[in-house]
C-alpha cells in the first residue's frame, strides 16, 4: 500500500502517451528509442541476470491479462456511459442534460482514487459482485464523464446543417442522430477515445488497491515476497511502458488513415 | 385556369420571427398554391432563408400562423416529421450525408421516414439519379463529386421523399459559375413537371423564366409582390427599383 499511494496522477487521467505521427519527427524517434529500449533493456535484463529479472517476467502475465479485462472492459463501459452523457449534455430535455451535466460535475471534482474505493465499497453493500467488476465498474463510472465530454465535442463537431438535413427529410431528432449524426462522429471521438483508453490503461494500476490481481498487484507480491522491490517495480514500469507505447502507436496510425480518408 | 381554385400549399400569416429583440420577420404573410413556383428575392439579412425555413419549422417562429399542405406547423397535435416529409429543402451548402454513397443518401430517408423496402428504395433512387444525370456517381460518395453534382444529388434525396413541395435556398450561390447551369436545369425541368417550389436565389434569369410570381423583401417584410413581368419592369417599391438596379 506504500508505495500505491506516492502515486502521483491520480486525479490526472486526461492524457495519454503522446501519439506519434509521421510529421512529427522527433517525437517519432523519440517513441522508437523508447520502445526498442524498453523491449531490449527487458531482453537484456532477463538474459544476463535471470534471477530475479527473469522469474518476474515469468510471474507477472496473469497481472496484464487482469489489467488488460480491467481497462477493455472498464472502456467499453464507459464508452455507453460516455454516449449517453454526452447526448444528455446536449439534450434540450432539462432532466437529462442536468443529470448528465452533473455527474460530469462530480466526477471531476473527485480524485479517482477516492472515487474507486468509494465506489467499489459503496457497491460491496448493495450488491455480491466479483471484484473484478466492482473495478470495472468503478473506472468504468469514472471514465464515463470524461467520455461524455469527448462524445460531446465529437457530436458537435458536425456540421448543423447535417442535422437540418436529416430532418427536413423527415427523420425525427432520434433517427437523424442514430443514422447521420452519430456514425459521423464516432469516426471524430475514435482517436480521443483511443487516448482514453491508454489513460485509463495506466489509471487501471489503481485498481491494485482492491483484491484485484492486475499487473501492478502481481508485481507487488512478487516483491513482497523475494524483497527484490527495484527488480521488480523496474520490471512492472517497463512492461506498462510497452504497452502503453504499443497503443499510442496503433491509435496513431488509426488517425492518419481517417485523416487520409478525409 | 384560375389560381384561387388551386389548392393552397402554404398559407403563411403574420409571421414574426425574433432573433433577441432584433425581428428577422416582422408580420409576413405569404400564400403558395399548388403548382405555382414563387422566387424571393432580396437583400442579404433581408429574411429570406428564415422565411423559407420556417415553411418546415427549422426555425421556430414567435408569431403568426403557418399552415402548410393543410397542417398547422404549431398545432401541438401536428406530426411535425409528417409535414417535413411532404416537404423537400434543397440547402445552399447542400448537407449530403458525407458517410454515406449517393446511393444511401437517396434511399436512406425512403426507408427510415416512408418505410419503403429497400428494393423500392433502390429503384426510385436510381430513378431519380437518372433524371438528374448521375447514373454513373451512384456509388461514389459526396466529397468525391464537384459541387454541382452534390447539388443535383440533394435535390434528388428530396425528391426520393416524394415531396408536394421544394424549398430551396439559395441552391447555386456556394457552386463555381459553370456548374450553376447543370443544377438550374434541373430545377427548371422540376418546375415544367407541376413541382410546386419556393426559391430564393439571386439568379435573375432564372427567376423571370420560371417563377409564377416574385416576392421581394426588405428589412423582414415582403414590399412587393407580382408577376416577373411587373417586377423586372415596372416595381412599385422603391427598394425594390435600388435593388434592381444594383443587380442588374
Ligand atoms: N441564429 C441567428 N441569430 C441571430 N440573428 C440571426 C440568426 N439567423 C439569422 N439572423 C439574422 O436575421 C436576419 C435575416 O437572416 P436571413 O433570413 O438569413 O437573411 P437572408 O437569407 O435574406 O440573407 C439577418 O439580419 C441575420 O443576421
Ligand atoms: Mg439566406
Amino acid at each position: 500500500m506504500a508505495h500505491i499511494d506516492k502515486t502521483k496522477s491520480i486525479a490526472d487521467v486526461g492524457d495519454g502517451a503522446a501519439i506519434p505521427i509521421k510529421s512529427d519527427r522527433g517525437l517519432f524517434t523519440a517513441w522508437r528509442i523508447a520502445f526498442v529500449g524498453a523491449i531490449g533493456t527487458l531482453a537484456f535484463l532477463s538474459f544476463y541476470k535471470p534471477d530475479p529479472y527473469l522469474n518476474i517476467i515469468k510471474f507477472v502475465p496473469d497481472g496484464i491479462v487482469v489489467t488488460f479485462k480491467v481497462t477493455v472492459g472498464a472502456i467499453l463501459l464507459a464508452s455507453i456511459i460516455g454516449l449517453i452523457t454526452g447526448l444528455g449534455r446536449i439534450s434540450s430535455n432539462r432532466l437529462f442534460n442536468g443529470a448528465a451535466s452533473l455527474y460530469v460535475e462530480v466526477i471531476r471534482g473527485i480524485p479517482l482514487l477516492v472515487q474507486i474505493f468509494y465506489i467499489y465499497y459503496a457497491l460491496g453493500r448493495i450488491v455480491k459482485i466479483p471484484d473484478l467488476l466492482s473495478a470495472i465498474i468503478a473506472m468504468a463510472v469514472c471514465y464515463g464523464a470524461y467520455m461524455g465530454e469527448v462524445f460531446r465535442a465529437g457530436i458537435q463537431s458536425i456540421p448543423k446543417g447535417q442535422m437540418e438535413a436529416a430532418m427536413s427529410l423527415g427523420m425525427t431528432r432520434g433517427q437523424a442522430m442514430r443514422h447521420v449524426i452519430l456514425p459521423q462522429a464516432f469516426k471524430v471521438v475514435l482517436p480521443p477515445v483511443g487516448n482514453e483508453f491508454i489513460a485509463l490503461l495506466k489509471d487501471s494500476s489503481l485498481v491494485s488497491i482492491l483484491a484485484v490481481a492486475d499487473l501492478l498487484r502481481r508485481g507487488r507480491e512478487f516483491a513482497s515476497e523475494s524483497f527484490t522491490y527495484f527488480e521488480t517495480y523496474t520490471v512492472i514500469a517497463l512492461i506498462y511502458l510497452i504497452i502503453t507505447l504499443f497503443f499510442s502507436k496503433l491509435i496513431g496510425i488509426m488517425e492518419e488513415r481517417i485523416n487520409a480518408e478525409n | 385556369m384560375l389560381k384561387t381554385e388551386r389548392r393552397v400549399m402554404v398559407q403563411a400569416r403574420d409571421i414574426v420571427k425574433l432573433y433577441g429583440r432584433f425581428k428577422a420577420l416582422d408580420q409576413v404573410s405569404l400564400t403558395i398554391h399548388e403548382g405555382e413556383k414563387i422566387v424571393i428575392i432580396g437583400p442579404s439579412g433581408s429574411g429570406k432563408s428564415t422565411l423559407l425555413r420556417s415553411i418546415n419549422r427549422l426555425e421556430e417562429i414567435d408569431a403568426g400562423t403557418m399552415i402548410v399542405n393543410g397542417m398547422d406547423l404549431y398545432n401541438p397535435k401536428t406530426d411535425l416529421t409528417r409535414v417535413r416529409e411532404e416537404v423537400g429543402m434543397v440547402f445552399q451548402s447542400f448537407n449530403l450525408f458525407p458517410h454515406k454513397s449517393v446511393l444511401e443518401n437517396l434511399t436512406l430517408a425512403q426507408i427510415v421516414v416512408r418505410k419503403r423496402s429497400k428494393d423500392d428504395a433502390l429503384e426510385k433512387a436510381k430513378k431519380l439519379l437518372a433524371k438528374v444525370g448521375l447514373s454513373d456517381k451512384a456509388n461514389a460518395y459526396p466529397g468525391k463529386l464537384s459541387g454541382g453534382q452534390q447539388q443535383r444529388v440533394a435535390i434528388a434525396r428530396s425528391l426520393a421523399m416524394d415531396p408536394k413541395i421544394m424549398l430551396f435556398d439559395e441552391p447555386t450561390s456556394a457552386l463555381d459559375p459553370e456548374m450553376i447551369g447543370e443544377v438550374l436545369d434541373v430545377m427548371k425541368d422540376l418546375a415544367n413537371e407541376g413541382m410546386t417550389m419556393a426559391v430564393v436565389t439571386h439568379e435573375m434569369g432564372f427567376a423571370r423564366e420560371v417563377a409564377d410570381r416574385v416576392v421581394f423583401m426588405d428589412n423582414g417584410a415582403v414590399v412587393e409582390e407580382g408577376t416577373p413581368e411587373h417586377f423586372f419592369t415596372n416595381p412599385d417599391h422603391p427598394r425594390a427599383k435600388q435593388f434592381l438596379s444594383q443587380i442588374l
